[in-house]
């Protein structure tokens, strides 16, 4: 298998660009080439240069370091809001399938359904003003959302394991419910989750980044990309560059967990490919 | 048949009937009183509690949500904290600016989207059909505000072909109107057109493989006659049914579109309402937004039953 994800060109290159991210994520936390959060208005707006990498914006804080402090950000957004989503969603969805067509299973993926119907942007808007704007908040609100996504999905690949033969003879052995979906039905439907995951955490940092851009996800002074975004297009004539960092560093994360998704589905499931 | 119908219209207003109660409920429970907010910190008691009887809300809350719910037929939605004027009016007017980018932008991914995705398909495997692929990939992972800087900074701040951002109103012509929400149509319809081509992509090449192809091919039709002729018309199933579903995306993302552009749409409304604690306003709001959403996903799962009765049984499309 390890060999086959390897020659997967869109595997290859999601995992190279998701590492990169990670990387420097990690390295933002013990080093930035500047104080992302020292201001110098004498040094305002200046463009590229070898002092500021990616120039620096209208406080004269050095885009660079705030972009790589802004990897941070996303990747946190991204690991909480999918954990919430994953954990409870998995739970709901075992808990879903093991008595599938009782009113618990119908309760459950009703709450689902009725979820779902609502925007989730507009949803993490309204949950966002209400709580207060921050990141906190941000990630639950993005976190709830991902919440019915993973029921459905566990539900459903939960259902299928279950139908086998093994799983017969694991109860017949006399294993528990909750055993059984420990030892044979979880690990049988990580993969799926993990593609999901994937995806997932792609939406989360889109998310995060559309909610700061609004001004109410991230708040200064930590740095985010949404918020960097918001703030260039105030000065989008006099520096243009300030709009364009930002955004490509969203783009490049998220088109890194979109590209490691579609190739983790095709590596971990082969019959996808024949299409 | 009756009864596939009939269910699944019980379910629509079931749902719909749950999401006024958690809306009505949510806004019940907000902190601060609309009559408080709307005097400012130096009125006195009395005259907060002679605007609450005028505004309706000292009625039992049953009274009250009847009322709004019946103020969707009838029209009255009450009167904005904010804006001193009726809600309902307030939603015509800014809908004149949403309504027309919300088609514009569908038209924009449709087209744009269907014609390359049956281009890809048409040249599987070429160098062609990777580039297009990797552009829709790409296109996914561009968020759409972003784009929408970027167009600003190219075609208005860089070219001056478009306005960087405002709409003039319609009344000083279609013209202006338009060149007002071409932008923000297209950063709209950006990630929606790269959906629709990898889609279209597969659904053709789906096509491509059948019996009908080959027989249309041997009756002497070339390529793209069977193309457009035969294989299109099939892939449109799966299309359409994702344009519908995508619908609750375009709505959300006028949202944000509206406030790159600084557009005086519904989306900017509903924020600006939600930043004033203009609950009058955000409960209607978000009672349409939610409402469109869910008619129309009721309405693909009708249809895609009237088409493939085999659906008629389980839990609807793309579950």
């Amino acid at each position: 298998m390890i060999h086959r994800a390897l020659r997967h060109p869109s595997f290859v290159v999601g995992l190279a660009i998701t590492l990169m991210v990670l990387l420097i994520a990690i390295l933002a936390v013990f080093w930035t080439p500047h104080d992302p959060t020292a201001i110098r208005i004498s040094a305002r707006l200046r463009p590229p240069s070898a002092t500021n990498w990616l120039g620096t914006d209208q406080f004269g804080r050095d885009v660079f370091s705030m972009l790589i402090l802004g990897a941070r950000n996303a990747l946190l957004v991204g690991i909480v809001a999918v954990g919430i989503g994953l954990s409870i969603g998995v739970a709901l969805g075992m808990v879903a399938a093991t008595g599938e067509g009782s009113l618990l299973d119908e309760g459950i993926m009703r709450v689902c359904d009725f979820t779902f119907a609502f925007p989730a942007v507009l949803t993490a808007i309204l949950i966002l003003t209400f709580l207060g704007p921050g990141l906190v908040n941000a990630i639950i609100a993005i976190g709830i959302f991902n919440i019915p996504v993973f029921a459905r999905i566990a539900r459903g690949a939960a259902l299928q394991v279950m139908a086998r033969d093994y799983i017969r003879a694991a109860r017949a052995a006399g294993r528990s419910t909750p055993g059984i979906l420990a030892r044979h039905v979880l690990p049988n439907i990580t993969g799926i989750l993990i593609v999901q995951a994937s995806v997932q955490f792609a939406l989360a940092i889109l998310a995060e980044a559309g909610l700061s851009y609004l001004g109410i996800g991230t708040q200064p002074p930590n740095p985010s990309w949404g918020r960097m975004l918001n703030d260039s297009q105030t000065f989008l004539a006099q520096a243009p560059t300030l709009a364009l960092f930002p955004g490509a560093a969203i783009a490049l994360a998220v088109l890194g967990f979109n590209m490691l998704g579609d190739g983790l589905r095709d590596v971990l499931d082969p019959k996808s490919l024949e299409r | 048949m009756i009864a596939f119908l009939a269910r699944r219209l019980v379910t629509l207003l079931t749902t719909l009937a749950v999401a006024a109660l958690v809306i009505f409920g949510v806004t019940e429970v907000l902190p601060g009183d609309p009559a408080a907010v709307m005097l400012g910190l130096t009125a006195t008691p009395e005259t907060v509690a002679a605007l609450r009887a005028e505004l309706g809300l000292d009625a039992p809350m049953l009274v009250r949500f009847l009322a709004w719910i019946g103020g969707f037929f009838t029209g009255n939605l009450g009167v904005s904290y904010a804006y001193r004027v009726p809600v309902a009016g307030l939603i015509a007017e800014r809908l004149q600016v949403t309504a027309p980018l919300a088609l514009l932008a569908s038209l924009f991914a449709s087209s744009i989207g269907i014609t390359l995705g049956a281009l890809a398909a048409s040249r599987a495997n070429s160098a062609v059909d990777s580039l297009l692929m990797a552009g829709a990939q790409v296109g996914l992972a561009i968020p759409n505000f972003w784009f929408g800087i970027l167009m600003v900074l190219v075609f208005a701040i860089g070219l001056g072909w478009f306005p960087a951002g405002g709409f003039p109103g319609w009344e000083s012509g279609l013209l202006d109107g338009l060149q007002a929400l071409f932008l923000p149509a297209l950063a709209l319809a950006l990630p929606q057109a790269a959906v629709l081509a990898r889609l279209t992509r597969t659904a053709v090449l789906e096509a491509l493989g059948e019996d009908f192809v080959r027989t249309a091919r041997a009756k002497g039709l070339t390529a793209a006659q069977t193309l457009r002729r035969h294989v299109l018309r099939n892939a449109m199933v799966p299309v359409v049914t994702m344009m519908a579903l995508q619908f609750s995306f375009l709505v959300t993302g006028t949202i944000i579109i509206e406030n790159v552009f600084a557009l005086p749409g519904l989306g900017r409304l509903i924020f600006q309402s939600v930043g004033g604690h203009d609950l009058v306003t955000v409960k209607s709001l978000v009672m349409i937004y939610v409402g469109c959403v869910m008619v129309v996903n009721a309405i693909v799962d009708m249809t895609y039953g009237l088409i493939d009765p085999r659906l008629r049984f389980g839990r609807g499309v793309g579950r």
